[in-house]
């Protein structure tokens, strides 16, 4: 059975289970007497044994069985002492090596372990010891249907075909039936609310007690809403088959390369256009056609690869509870907006970097229990860890209530090494930033409270950038700290406002436009012995595009529009020569040479066919 | 009793002709607001029962309006007057509190269902 599509297979999907067997322990360790988490691992460590047997891996189905046997004990009646849930965490990370190790043909038993499971086994064994089958021959495993599905419904919601924006209306739809219960497996995603030519249709499951005139009362309140389906009823497609959520296993490098040949589909579909506009032949009617159709393939694939964020997060409840255990502090750690979905291939990119912020908000964000009582803190840290919707981007926040960053001993640092000069009194977030993601800045044990954090930051930083997206930091002394890492929901293919300057032009991501306006030499102040431009009350930082890419083609223009990009809370005000409407590039991420200017994130294809650079508005504001 | 309405819309033929239709059915219109910021403030002065709130304006626009008063008063009922092409604007709105939206031309039916939906 050394088929290699079964041995992924058994990969994902044991990968699954004990990801929900470390959150399931991490629930028990909360309430001991709860029995809703025991029976939930028991299910899992079960199929595990169940695959694992039926691969022929015997030492993970040997331990796996071991394993379940002490969990058996505990629905027989035994009460769960902190060391058994101890020793089931270190089953499971046990389960873990023993599960790669033998998809890598390695199949071997875990030293140690073993005999302390059958120790703890047989110590509370019910009266009838549990069968000592052979591990490769697992007791007949029962119809895994038997999950206990979530209460509530699948719940089809259409808009009425006339009514405008049915997309806003969808969004107040489903804010309706949030006020009965939790929303899942929304299809479409959110993002397809904000399309012009959302079709009206949606589906979503509801986790709530109210019955369904109650949730079709609600959804109708919102107003324009034609029809609403349940469970077997609700039909997505008007043709397919119930969307009762039949799914099934995709390779991701699949979707990666789908996701490529759509792009290039993106940039001949926008040169076509290009090409018959204005033409009122056939073939520009045709072109219209097939830019819908691409667009629509676009949303369908980019919905495809939507992932919850919660795939990343949940493994760092664990994570946190051992660097507790290790550091010897007490720490409450919390997760919110983790149905919050991206892409996946961007948030596969998001675990080393949360991981780094985490530890060092563990390490040396948070005070030792002793230090917090000492100046009116609860004894126990509190670290959040928090995904919202901006616009087209996801914000991920790691936040601590800890000691806070000691400014003063960051800005002698950053003058000694010449990052700021002698004069400068405060240290702005922004400087902040760059000294603690100095390469090697951890190094320097003297200033207490922050040592460590440059590795982390520096990841966290270096990787926020490269997916286009930005880091910042807040702190407060004796509050706390936070980072914030902002991503753009989706790769590849973005929608971007095309500007020139000289004879060059430049892409500037949507995301992180705020508006355009004209450059007012009436409105022009200065900031910090910057230029600064005055726009609605605000006084926003210049940059020039022709200055900063030293443009000198063609004159200076006498009009010229500014765009102002917002970055999280700063703003910078981009002057150009023209602006030349907008376009869906597909990003071509290029190894950056070194010397290329930060400002630069990458290439792209044009509409015409000729190539331009994509300016990063992180590395701009 | 009927219910008091804040209208805000820097055009003032749009404020005028919102008023009308409100006035007709027996609102009372207790205040006009021609920028966000305005918004917010008449808001907190007036308390009223609804705020008809267009999207783009000066000084604050409208979304950033509707995030500060549902700020103040998360029960603010607050109903988005947009133009055709603004639906992910709406959307924004709707996340930021907004109760209802109408769209652009108004027919004054629509604008009192979408009224009549806010305040039930």
């Amino acid at each position: 059975m050394a088929d290699p599509k079964y041995a992924a297979l058994f990969l994902a999907e044991s990968r699954e289970h004990l990801r929900a067997c470390n959150q399931l322990l991490l629930a028990w360790e909360r309430d001991a007497a709860a029995s809703e988490p025991v029976n939930g691992l028991f299910r899992a460590i079960h199929n595990i044994k169940g695959m694992a047997a039926t691969m022929g891996y015997s030492a993970v189905a040997d331990l796996a069985h071991r394993a379940e046997s002490v969990l058996e004990t505990v629905r027989g009646g035994r009460a769960a002492t902190p060391e058994l849930i101890q020793l089931l965490f270190r089953s499971v990370d046990a389960l873990e090596k023993a599960i790669e190790g033998a998809a890598a043909g390695k199949d071997e038993p875990p030293a140690g372990l073993l005999a302390a499971l059958d120790r703890v086994a047989s110590a509370g064994a019910p009266a009838p010891a549990a069968p000592g089958a052979s591990a490769a021959t697992p007791p007949v495993a029962r119809a895994a249907g038997v999950r206990k599905g979530p209460v509530g419904h699948l719940v089809g919601v259409t808009i009425r075909g006339a009514a405008p924006m049915r997309g806003a209306r969808a969004l107040l739809a489903l804010q309706r039936a949030e006020t009965l219960g939790r929303v899942t497996a929304l299809r479409p995603a959110a993002v397809a609310f904000e399309r012009e030519d959302f079709d009206g249709r949606f589906s979503f499951h509801l986790r709530t007690d109210a019955p369904k005139e109650q949730i079709e009362a609600a959804v109708r309140s919102a107003g324009e809403v034609a029809a609403v389906a349940f469970d077997g009823n609700v039909v997505i497609e008007a043709e397919g088959p119930a969307v009762a959520a039949r799914q099934i296993r995709v390779d991701l490098h699949r979707l990666d390369a789908m996701m490529k040949q759509v792009g290039e589909l993106v940039v001949a579909r926008n040169r076509l256009v290009e090409r018959v506009r204005g033409d009122d032949s056939e073939v520009s009617e045709l072109a219209a056609v097939i830019s819908r159709l691409v667009s629509d393939l676009q949303s369908e694939i980019v919905e495809m690869r939507m992932t919850p964020v919660s795939e990343v997060f949940d493994r760092f409840p664990r994570l946190v509870r051992d660097l507790a255990r290790d550091l010897g502090k007490q720490i409450r750690f919390e997760v919110e907006g983790g149905d919050i979905e991206l892409d996946r291939a961007i948030l596969d990119e998001l675990g080393d970097p949360l991981l780094h912020l985490i530890r060092n908000a563990a390490d040396h964000g948070l005070e030792a229990a002793a230090e917090r009582e000492a100046v009116g803190k609860p004894a126990e840290g509190r670290i959040l860890l928090s995904a919202t919707r901006e616009r087209r981007s996801v914000a991920i926040r790691v936040s601590d209530d800890g000691r806070g960053i000691d400014r003063a001993a960051i800005l002698a640092k950053a003058k000694r090494e010449g990052l700021a000069d002698a004069g400068v009194a405060t240290l702005t977030d922004d400087l902040l930033l760059r000294v603690l993601a100095r390469p090697g800045f951890t190094t320097a044990a003297q200033v207490s409270g922050v040592s460590g954090r440059g590795v982390g930051v520096e990841v966290a930083l270096g990787r926020a950038r490269a997916l286009g997206g930005s880091l910042d930091v807040q702190t407060e002394p004796g509050r706390g700290t936070t980072f914030t890492l902002r991503v753009p929901l989706t790769l590849a293919i973005v929608r971007a406002l095309l500007a020139q300057a000289g004879e060059e032009r430049y892409a500037v991501p949507l995301v992180y436009v705020a508006e355009t306006v004209e450059f007012d030499a009436r409105a022009v102040t200065a900031l910090r012995s910057r230029e600064a431009l005055v726009v609605r009350d605000r006084v926003i930082p210049t940059v020039h595009l022709r200055d900063l890419v030293a443009a000198r083609a063609g004159g200076e223009p006498a009009r010229r529009p500014t765009i102002i990009l917002e970055v999280g809370e700063r703003r910078t005000a981009l002057v150009v020569d023209a602006l030349l409407g907008q376009q869906d590039i597909v990003i071509e991420p290029f190894d950056a040479p070194r010397g290329m200017p930060p400002y630069l994130g990458g290439a792209t294809i044009l509409a015409d066919g000729a190539p331009a650079l994509i300016l990063d508005a992180a590395a701009l504001v | 009793m009927s219910h008091t309405v804040l209208v805000c819309d820097d055009a003032i033929f749009m404020r005028t002709m919102i008023s009308d239709i409100l006035n007709q059915a027996g609102f009372e219109i207790v205040g006009e607001a021609e920028s966000g910021l305005q918004a917010v403030q008449k808001y907190r002065e007036l308390k009223p029962d609804l705020v008809t709130m267009d999207i783009v304006m000066p000084d604050m626009g409208g979304i950033e309006a509707v995030r500060e008063i549902c700020k103040q008063d998360p029960d603010a009922k607050i109903l988005m007057c947009s133009a055709m092409g603004q639906q992910a604007l709406v959307v924004e709105a709707i996340q930021a509190g907004a109760k209802d939206f109408v769209v652009k031309p108004f027919q004054p039916s629509r604008v009192l269902e979408a009224v009549q939906r806010v305040l039930g």
